[in-house]
């Protein structure tokens, strides 16, 4: 029995953490079936009125639409580029290796805000206007460096004599990367490109600055309703962020179990 | 004529010659070892003939045909590397398969070949496995058979059993060489272990600073060391001088050593000091002086140490140690106690002369 408190002690304040961390998607997904005009927790009866409504604000669809090609634009092209300057970097020497590691690091220390500002400030300098483009340069930014993050912890400890063994069996350099050194680091690139495509997707600071009119991406579109309004689409437009972001990870489960993505060796 | 050949092969690294024209010939089915130090260069040459590094000078021939130039997936070499190095998102199958892909062999022969293969390396029923399910040594035979299902040219082995432990590299030194021989492939073999070298090798070079310091059957490398960085690598040594006392017709010559008087078949100037290597199992001693053993001069046993078959004794004779091992059938150790004074005795024809100068 007393060998056991420390046990229970444990699993209780795991407890108290997951609660912690659970609790607000908890709020939210309960207050959207709420039946009254405004936002409230607990709901007051339940109704699905505010998942139907949205059909009457087409401008989030819209949204949610423009929000999963940014984010799956700069989920590629990031994990591309993450992924490729992740080798340069543990593999090869050069000049200014440490200079560029930093830059390329930098954004993950510099305030979003700080960063929004100085976007929008050279877009219109170079006269780039609000588009997906725009929007999925920037974030490639942003993301960049949780790609690499990742794939360089998963390329540190890769025995190239891995590597070598393909080469002295005939294949050519490109086929030992695409057969050989990928699928070795595949853990590290998917989890990088979960990350951007996250980041991307629920980034705000950022896109306030770059979005127009016609171009908005969902937080900031939630984000401007609430300025104005303070109704319960706002949750039900939430609840679905929430499950679409759930099914994805369940696809990728799925497909590649994540439990095997996010530990750090196969 | 030479099946692989390495004519005055260079590499530099930062501007330090690694490989110093290095040249040597292996004849078709010869099992080569390069035997020597970390350092050595031994692992840079290896790495020269499989394409991994360029050569900076000199070439690399097999068959009469020049491959320096050619890139490593050109060379048709086989490479069992020290960490297995096996691809670890395939199964066994996959891996031993993985070269036969790359040629485009049809389908039910690579079936065949890598059944083959993995029943020669003993591994029949593992197909499905996948590498870290393995033991080391399971995992060096699957790079055996990955190297040699494809028929390669030449088999490289770089030091393939260093990460096994003691008992494992013996069996697996004899599997590899009972392989070795069955499909008569030329091997390149390196390892820093040199009884692992004399025990499988047809020939061995032994390499120091970049340089073959001589190639020769294991047997004349042991007995009849040509250098002395030779004599000293392979096996122990005492090191010995004495001083020439007299030269009969510049063949032999009377040597003193530790106050006795030996005669050497070895020409050298009358009153020069001469240094000799001598190897611990050559020394012998007694409790007791015999007829035949009049050479013998005495040494006191200062530690003796029981090694299983034999017994080491450290001799200390004036300020010198000599260290000899004597085999327990010869000799019961138990005859003999530290602090024992010993008649200590070699023949003539043990001595390796040496050509350094202390």
């Amino acid at each position: 029995m007393r060998k056991n408190l420390p046990k229970f002690f444990f699993n209780f304040v795991c407890f108290l953490v997951y609660v912690f961390l659970l609790a607000p998607i908890v709020v939210v997904l309960l207050s959207s079936l709420t039946t009254t005009e405004y936002i409230v927790f607990p709901p007051k009866g339940l109704t699905l009125r505010w998942y139907t409504e949205l059909i009457e604000h087409p401008e989030f669809m819209q949204s949610f639409t423009l929000s999963i090609i940014v984010a799956f634009g700069t989920a590629a092209i990031s994990t591309a580029i993450g992924t490729l300057a992740s080798i340069a970097v543990v593999r090869r020497q050069f000049k200014g290796k440490t200079a560029i590691v930093q830059l390329v690091g930098s954004p993950l220390l510099i305030p979003s805000v700080v960063f929004g500002v100085a976007l929008l400030q050279f877009y219109s300098w170079i006269g780039l206007a609000a588009s997906p483009l725009a929007l999925i340069l920037g974030h490639i930014i942003l993301t960049v460096p949780f790609v690499m993050r990742l794939v360089v912890a998963s390329l540190v400890g890769f025995d190239r004599s891995i590597e070598q063994a393909a080469l002295n069996l005939g294949a050519g350099p490109i086929k030992v990367f695409y057969q050989i050194t990928l699928p070795i680091i595949k853990s590290g690139v998917i989890a990088g490109a979960i990350f951007a495509f996250i980041t991307s997707f629920d980034d705000l600071t950022v896109a306030l600055f770059i979005v127009s009119t016609d171009v908005v991406t969902l937080p900031v579109r939630i984000y401007t309703y609430m300025q104005y309004q303070y109704d319960p689409i706002i949750t039900s437009v939430s609840s679905i962020m929430i499950l679409f972001t759930v099914i994805l990870m369940l696809v990728i489960e799925r497909i590649l179990g994540v439990g095997k993505v996010f530990s750090s060796k196969n | 004529m030479s099946y692989l050949s390495l004519e005055n092969v260079v590499k530099t690294f930062n501007k330090t010659e690694v490989v110093k024209k290095l040249s040597l010939e292996i004849q078709k089915g010869e099992l080569v070892s390069f035997l020597g130090p970390s350092g050595c260069g031994k692992t840079t040459t290896l790495n020269m003939v499989a394409g991994f590094l360029e050569v900076d000078g000199g070439k690399i021939e097999v068959d009469g045909k020049p491959v320096h130039l050619l890139p490593p997936n050109k060379r048709e070499m086989g490479m069992v590397f020290q960490n297995y190095a096996l691809f670890p998102h395939m199964t066994v199958f996959e891996n031993v398969a993985y070269g036969l892909k790359l040629r485009k062999v049809p389908k039910n022969e690579i079936n065949t070949r890598v059944l083959e293969a993995l029943e020669m390396v003993r591994l029949s029923g593992y197909e499905k496995r996948y590498p870290k399910e393995l033991s080391g040594g399971q995992q060096q035979r699957v790079s055996l058979a990955r190297a040699l299902v494809i028929k390669p040219k030449v088999l490289l082995l770089d030091e393939p059993l260093s990460n096994l432990d003691a008992k494992l590299r013996q069996e697996m030194r004899e599997e590899i060489v009972d392989i070795q021989k069955q499909v008569g492939i030329t091997t390149i073999f390196v390892t820093h272990d040199q009884e692992e070298a004399l025990a499988i090798s047809d020939r061995i070079a032994v390499m120091y600073e970049g340089r073959i310091e001589q190639v020769d059957d294991p047997a004349t490398i042991y007995n009849h060391p040509k250098t002395d960085f030779v004599s000293q690598f392979i096996g122990e040594v005492n090191h010995i001088q004495g001083k020439v006392v007299e030269t009969y017709d510049n063949k032999k010559c009377k040597m003193h050593f530790f106050g006795n008087e030996q005669i050497v078949s070895i020409p050298s100037a009358k009153n020069s000091e001469v240094h000799f290597f001598i190897r611990p199992e050559k020394i012998q001693i007694s409790l007791g002086v015999s007829n035949e053993r009049n050479e013998a001069f005495q040494t006191k046993v200062e530690r003796k140490m029981f090694l299983g078959a034999k017994t080491r004794y450290i001799l200390r004779i004036q300020d010198k140690h000599l260290v000899a091992d004597i085999s327990n059938t010869v000799l019961n150790p138990s005859q003999i106690k530290e602090g024992n004074s010993v008649y200590t005795y070699w023949n003539p024809e043990d001595l390796l002369p040496s050509r350094m100068v202390r």
